[in-house]
């Protein structure tokens, strides 16, 4: 059983990088739009970016299930049942709580050492990089942990897109529920004790970034 | 050898009840703005930084035009050649005072030596590996002043640069302004509402009262 | 099929075995896997004959367990399965509506039946399902009957017998039989209608009672091979497996056999 346990925990911290990795680019990029920009189509960009926090997790899994499936949109992609499928759950769910975060973090900083930096010459690019980001990037790391944490945590959408597949799909938090729903309860005491463990790390780290 | 620069400044600039309108042209080494606070100063320097956009107007430094809203010109600020010292400074909090006082340094063009150079002007010399929290008002200011020269501006807008800093301190640091002045060559426009200052640094005044110019010409003008 | 290919020509040999060959790595995908999505309470069973097939040189069994109606889902929408076994016969139905179905591969694998458990240090009996009237029977624990396939079932059963109208006060619903089998254990209710499977893996319960099978509602575990998964042959082979060597350890889990 222990191999098996440490394939799971294994598994899933590595896809939860991967994902959080994946969302950091587009998250930071659509908090910085949401906080900077105004234009046309704002508030429904605003709407999207929540909407998988406040839909229920299997709904999103059926929306995704739908996109990503052989008829769907995406279906050439290969992605249903891979491990792909966990990355995309984990990261269509952790999105929202990065640019959650981090939106405010962007609007906090003053705008006034932006034009700074634009008189001493820094273009915008410049800015953003030397300027925007240093200043914003406590609530980034922040953003991008709880979006880590989310993606550690992920059932809903990742049972209905990758299934529980063990070795291949299997998840901490999906394997916790199949083994209490088979009576395995030795397995699934082992299973929530990582589960906590790893929460507890996560939560932690993200209170001392914000206390530092 | 005197380096002036003229500027042409027309424009209307409206912010809530506060409008602001000026139609001037001079020449100075340095030109002091003189007036009570919320006589509209702040808000003109920070038009020809281009930090705030006029409702209307015209704005040319040494006949380049910054902005001229007539043909659609608004030149953007990264590429006006203005280097403005605000009030309070503005220091980059997550750098040193090197790490402030090289940002502005072009990347081509510029003087191996430039922020040496303009350090050692401003006496910064132990404070360079500083946090910038450490810093006393006074130091602050001499750090934004270097800050800016070091991005070697065409003109430089200064901002009440001795409001944050007690009386018995600011008799050390106008010197330094003067030094700019004469060892950099720079042209400037000196805010400040207290007379005496504006006598010691600049050549030519310009009186600005409640949004509207009230007198222009030699630094004589100002009550003694 | 060994005994046959060992008389044929060897050049015939060769080019069937390279034919095979090129046939197993051109179906891209698992040519030695198959990928089987099965309701949850078959994980255990399936992932033990699983084991078993492996070992005797057959494919990996690949368990893709999740509820029936969202395994349903994941079919129709295009998922790579290769076989599907569920909980209901509802779902399966709408698996082969979608058109998934190998056509005559469909087989009823395995049956289940009610149980009536209670703590397994409790000293009840029951001798009849008329018996739960009793006033020493206070909380009867049962799935959610609108929801939960046991509990819809154990209202069936009930309504047929004429007993749920006067039982009704005392049933304490729970969301999943995992809970209802849980709230047993603990002795948060008297007695708990599960599937016999259920009572069979549970040490903290105790069977009071067991609904024969020409009695209750009918529980049946429809099979069937998929097409558009991956490994069409493998999924043949594996179910047959299943309703011959299997049929030993699904007894042991408690499911019936047919």
């Amino acid at each position: 059983m222990t191999a098996e346990l440490l394939q799971v925990t294994g598994f899933t911290l590595g896809v939860a990088l991967v994902a959080t990795l994946g969302v950091l680019g587009p998250g930071v990029l659509c908090a910085w739009i949401l906080a900077r920009r105004e234009f046309p189509g704002k508030t429904l960009l605003e709407t999207a970016v929540l909407l998988p926090l406040v839909m229920p997790p299997v709904a999103t899994g059926l929306l995704l299930l739908w996109a990503f499936g052989a008829r769907g949109p995406f279906g050439g992609l290969g992605v249903i049942f891979t491990w792909r499928a966990v990355v995309l759950a984990m990261a269509v769910m952790g999105l929202p709580l990065l640019v959650r975060t981090a939106r405010p973090a962007f609007e906090q900083v003053p705008r006034r050492y932006e034009l700074m930096a634009a008189s001493l010459g820094a273009s915008p690019r410049r800015v953003f990089w030397t300027v925007t980001l240093p200043l914003a990037g406590r609530g980034v790391v922040a953003g991008a942990l709880l979006a880590f944490s989310r993606a550690l945590g992920e059932f809903g959408a990742t049972i209905m897109i990758a299934g529980s597949i063990p070795g291949r799909t299997l998840t901490l938090p999906v394997a916790i529920f199949t083994a209490a729903e088979t009576g395995q309860d030795g397995r699934a005491a082992a299973l929530l004790g990582i589960s906590i463990a790893l929460a507890f790390s996560a939560a932690w780290i993200s209170n001392r970034l914000v206390r530092d | 050898m005197s380096m002036s620069l003229s500027v042409r400044l027309q424009l209307t600039l409206r912010q809530g009840e506060f409008t602001l309108t000026v139609d001037e042209a001079f020449e100075a080494r340095v030109l002091a703005l003189y007036g009570p606070s919320g006589a509209g100063k702040t808000s003109l320097l920070e038009a020809i930084a281009g930090w705030r956009e006029p409702q209307a107007g015209k704005i040319a430094v040494g006949g380049r035009l910054l902005y001229a809203s007539a043909r659609g010109i608004n030149v953007p600020v990264a590429r006006r050649g203005v280097g403005y010292v605000p009030q309070d400074g503005l220091l980059f909090p997550h750098l040193t005072v090197r790490g402030n006082v090289a940002y502005g340094l072009p990347t081509t063009g510029a003087r191996p030596d430039a922020v040496d150079r303009v350090s050692a002007i401003l006496d910064l010399g132990e404070l360079v590996e500083r946090p910038v929290s450490t810093l006393s008002g006074g130091e602050r200011q001499r750090v934004a002043l270097a800050r800016a020269l070091v991005a070697s501006p065409a003109i430089l807008l200064l901002d009440e640069p001795l409001g944050g800093v007690d009386a018995a301190r600011r008799q050390r640091i106008l010197p330094y302004v003067s030094r700019v002045r004469d060892e950099l060559n720079v042209p400037m426009i000196y805010v400040t509402h207290q007379a005496h200052e504006a006598r010691a640094v600049a050549d030519q005044v310009l009186m600005l009262d409640e949004g509207r110019v009230v007198n222009r010409g030699s630094v004589d003008l100002l009550p003694s | 099929m060994s005994a046959r290919f060992g008389s044929l020509p060897s050049a015939r040999r060769v080019v069937l075995t390279a034919a095979l060959a090129v046939a197993a790595v051109g179906c891209g995908g698992a040519p030695h896997e198959v990928l089987v999505s099965a309701a949850a309470s078959l994980r255990p069973a399936i992932e033990e004959i699983g084991g078993a097939y492996r070992a005797s040189g057959g494919d990996a069994v690949l368990v893709n367990t999740a509820s029936s109606s969202s395994l349903a889902r994941q079919i129709v929408a295009g998922a790579p399965v290769d076989l599907f076994i569920s909980a209901d016969e509802r779902q399966m139905d709408a698996v082969e509506a979608a058109g998934r179905v190998a056509a005559g591969t469909r087989v009823v694998l395995l049956s289940n039946q009610l149980a009536v458990v209670a703590p397994a240090d409790a000293p009840a009996r029951l001798d009849s399902l008329d018996g739960l009237v009793e006033a020493d029977v206070r909380r009867i624990g049962i799935g959610e009957p609108t929801a939960v396939p046991a509990g819809v079932y154990a209202r069936e059963l009930l309504t047929a017998k004429g007993l749920w109208e006067r039982l009704q006060p005392k049933m304490v619903p729970g969301g999943s039989v995992e809970t209802v089998l849980a709230a047993a254990g603990s002795g948060n209710v008297d007695v708990a209608f599960v599937y016999l499977t259920d009572a069979k893996r549970s040490r903290r319960v105790r069977t009071l009672l067991v609904v024969g099978v020409d009695e209750g509602p009918r529980i049946v575990y429809p099979a069937a091979v998929l097409v558009g998964g991956r490994n069409e042959a493998g999924a043949r082979r594996f179910l047959e497996y299943l309703t011959r060597q299997g049929r030993a350890v699904f007894s042991r889990h408690g499911f019936g056999t047919p």
